[in-house]
């Protein structure tokens, strides 16, 4: 037919000699491997071609530490351009607070050649810019006020009602900038012990958290905080939630919102049951160290021999023998009582009930201990594997390091930071993974007021001769 | 407290009076030479289980295998010698000492030999109100380090992990 004939001329291209699937199966065919797919969709490496999700929110962060300062990188990770306000010539306190021996990276500011920011800074205030500004002055006032009218939100952390009595807290910002989300960071929080500052460890000792973390008294433990400030960082995390949850509710309703949080209560929220169980039994949880509660066998064991007894630091020399070791279900448990030759374990501990219990836990895992006692971590590691249970080295810092799984997924990674050089990070790669607005890492952090121009002036329109002025004034 | 060597020696008509204290990590099971702080007078001493076996003898002339953790002298006032004295007292020679002597590691490269701006002091490079650039002109503002790299990439000794 001619209709045909014509369809057929205006045809650009023969569907059947197009490349790709052309049924639904030949489809499912051709799909590369999950890996493949994963590998290609986040494209590790290759984060800074893709778009930044939170473009277009402007923060700021009026914060000190690691917790507050925490929940505002989050933020400069995703995109947002965030604006850290420190103490003139001084900045935050964290940069002071170094690990030992210097572990800092010059310079701080042209006025301290001899001081750095230590490592500690790392993690909690990258990607952002850096101004400095002295509040209790009235030029300073206007200043803070100007900026509040430009941006989305804040995060502070000082004392109870500080931000309030210095004419900055969301009572009077709100009035400035109706759509301002304002986030007061405070230790405690309000309620009886509003004059207490507050710490990571205060936060892991006053929700509990410490009175369970760590061995039990019958075996020599105490209560335990975790090394590093595993509690700031969490809480930093969470008021990112909650910033986001105020965004999205803004975006719907145009109005700000005061977020309120307390870092004690914050660390509650990982304590589990132990509320509840409280409430229904009257029983307070107790520390149970390595092993676990609720699963046998289920913990961290030591081996008796490191993995490499020739090394010279001490954390590879004498700490690499422990294993974390799984096999709670009945097969897998007899699997392990065959393996430390010790079949008779299994056949009176045969239900995961009855090995749960606290005397049989102390019989089992001695039991494993005593069979390890012989061996390396990773002899330990592969009679396991081999035997189809789950076990695992526990990894000191340096073989996170050489590890091919974080390195595949640039988890820790090599960054040339445009002012302090080449830096081991993990900071945003640490958290987790999206196709299509990663998180990135652009710098470590920056001097004190190393922006003060490309804000006061680029953004604010404060002109030059003023901002030399304030500067010479202590001002900024 | 292992046990102490309660030095009477005569020195200038008069007894040293010195206590010289065994510090049992070192001393508890030990066999050898050790010298009294204050007047340096030898002596041999044989420790079993943190006690005095045998000694002090007097060893006139020879050299002590190890001395005394520390020293005073109780019956003037407590004058007396810390640990880590030399000629006096034990030095340090355990591992971690040499990183409390208060030298500071500068470092200027990483572990895998790039550049790193880490040691001080810096030389002033901000501009107005402090503000700095993105980008740090390392070959312009430490040309010492620049040099050392550029020897360091000609060894080899830059790696990418």
């Amino acid at each position: 037919m001619d209709w045909e004939k014509e369809i057929n001329k205006m045809k650009v291209c023969d569907f059947d000699e197009l490349p790709g699937p052309k049924s639904k199966e030949e489809l499912e065919e051709m799909k590369m491997p999950f890996e493949e797919y994963c590998k290609k969709v986040f494209d590790v490496g290759n984060e800074f071609v893709k778009p930044d999700a939170l473009k277009g929110i402007r923060w700021l962060s009026t914060t000190m530490y690691i917790f507050t300062p925490h929940s505002v990188t989050n933020l400069a990770e995703l995109g947002a351009e965030c604006i850290k306000v420190e103490m003139p010539r001084m900045g935050d306190p964290m940069r002071h607070t170094s690990p030992f021996n210097e572990a800092y990276l010059y310079p701080l500011h042209d006025t301290r050649p001899m001081s750095g920011t230590g490592l500690g800074f790392t993690n909690a205030n990258s990607n952002e810019y850096y101004i400095t500004m002295d509040y209790h002055v009235p030029e300073a006032k206007k200043l803070f006020y100007n900026l509040v009218k430009m941006s989305d939100g804040l995060t502070e952390c000082y004392r109870h009602g500080t931000f309030d009595r210095w004419q900055q807290g969301y009572r009077t910002l709100m009035e400035i900038n109706p759509r301002f989300i304002y986030v007061w960071g405070g230790g405690f929080g309000y309620g009886p012990k509003i004059f207490g500052g507050s710490y990571d460890i205060l936060g892991q000792a006053h929700a509990g958290l410490a009175s369970v973390t760590g061995a039990h008294e019958d075996f020599g433990g105490h209560a335990t905080k975790a090394t590093n400030w595993c509690i700031d960082w969490y809480s930093g995390s969470q008021i990112t939630t909650a910033i986001l949850a105020a965004l999205y509710w803004r975006s719907k309703t145009g109005l700000g919102t005061m977020i309120e949080f307390s870092q004690v209560q914050a660390a509650t929220r990982c304590l589990g049951y132990t509320a509840p169980l409280y409430g229904k039994f009257g029983i307070v949880r107790q520390r149970w160290g390595n092993w676990d509660t609720q699963l046998c066998v289920h913990g961290i064991v030591m081996t008796g021999k490191t993995d490499f007894p020739d090394a010279i630091n001490p954390q590879d020399k004498f700490e690499s023998r422990y294993v974390v070791l799984s096999a709670f279900q009945d097969a897998d448990f007899q699997e392990l009582c065959n393996i430390i030759k010790k079949p008779d374990l299994f056949s009176r501990y045969k239900t995961h009930k009855e090995r749960v219990g606290a005397p049989a836990q102390i019989e089992i895992y001695k039991a494993i201990e005593d069979w390890a006692a012989d061996k390396t971590r990773s002899e330990v590691v592969r009679i396991f594997r081999d035997a189809g249970l789950l076990a695992m080295p526990v990894m000191n810092d340096r073989e996170v390091y050489e590890s091919e799984h974080f390195r595949i997924r640039g988890t820790v990674r090599w960054n040339d930071d445009p002012l302090f050089g080449d830096v081991l990070i993990q900071s945003a790669y640490s958290a987790g993974l999206m196709s299509r607005t990663p998180r990135k890492h652009k710098w470590l952090w920056r001097p004190v007021g190393a922006d003060n121009v490309k804000i006061y002036h680029e953004l604010l329109g404060v002109p030059m001769s003023k901002i030399k002025e304030l500067y010479e004034k202590g001002i900024l | 407290m292992t046990d102490i060597i309660w030095c009477k020696k005569e020195i200038g008509g008069k007894p040293c009076n010195t206590v010289n204290y065994l510090d049992p990590y070192c001393f508890w099971n030990w066999e050898g030479k050790t010298a009294c702080a204050e007047c340096g007078t030898v002596y041999y001493i044989h420790m079993i289980q943190g006690h005095m076996y045998e000694g002090p003898i007097e060893k006139p002339g020879e050299e002590p295998d190890m001395r005394p953790l520390y020293a005073d002298k109780p019956l003037e006032g407590y004058a007396n010698y810390l640990p880590g004295i030399e000629g006096r007292t034990r030095p340090y020679h355990c591992l971690p000492r040499h990183i409390y002597l208060g030298k500071a590691d500068m470092v200027k490269f990483s572990i895998r030999g790039r550049p790193v701006r880490g040691w001080r002091p810096q030389p002033p490079s901000a501009g107005v109100a402090g503000s700095f650039g993105y980008f740090w002109d390392i070959e312009k503002l430490s040309p010492e380090v620049w040099e050392e790299y550029q020897e360091k990439l000609k060894k080899g000794e830059v790696k990418d992990w």
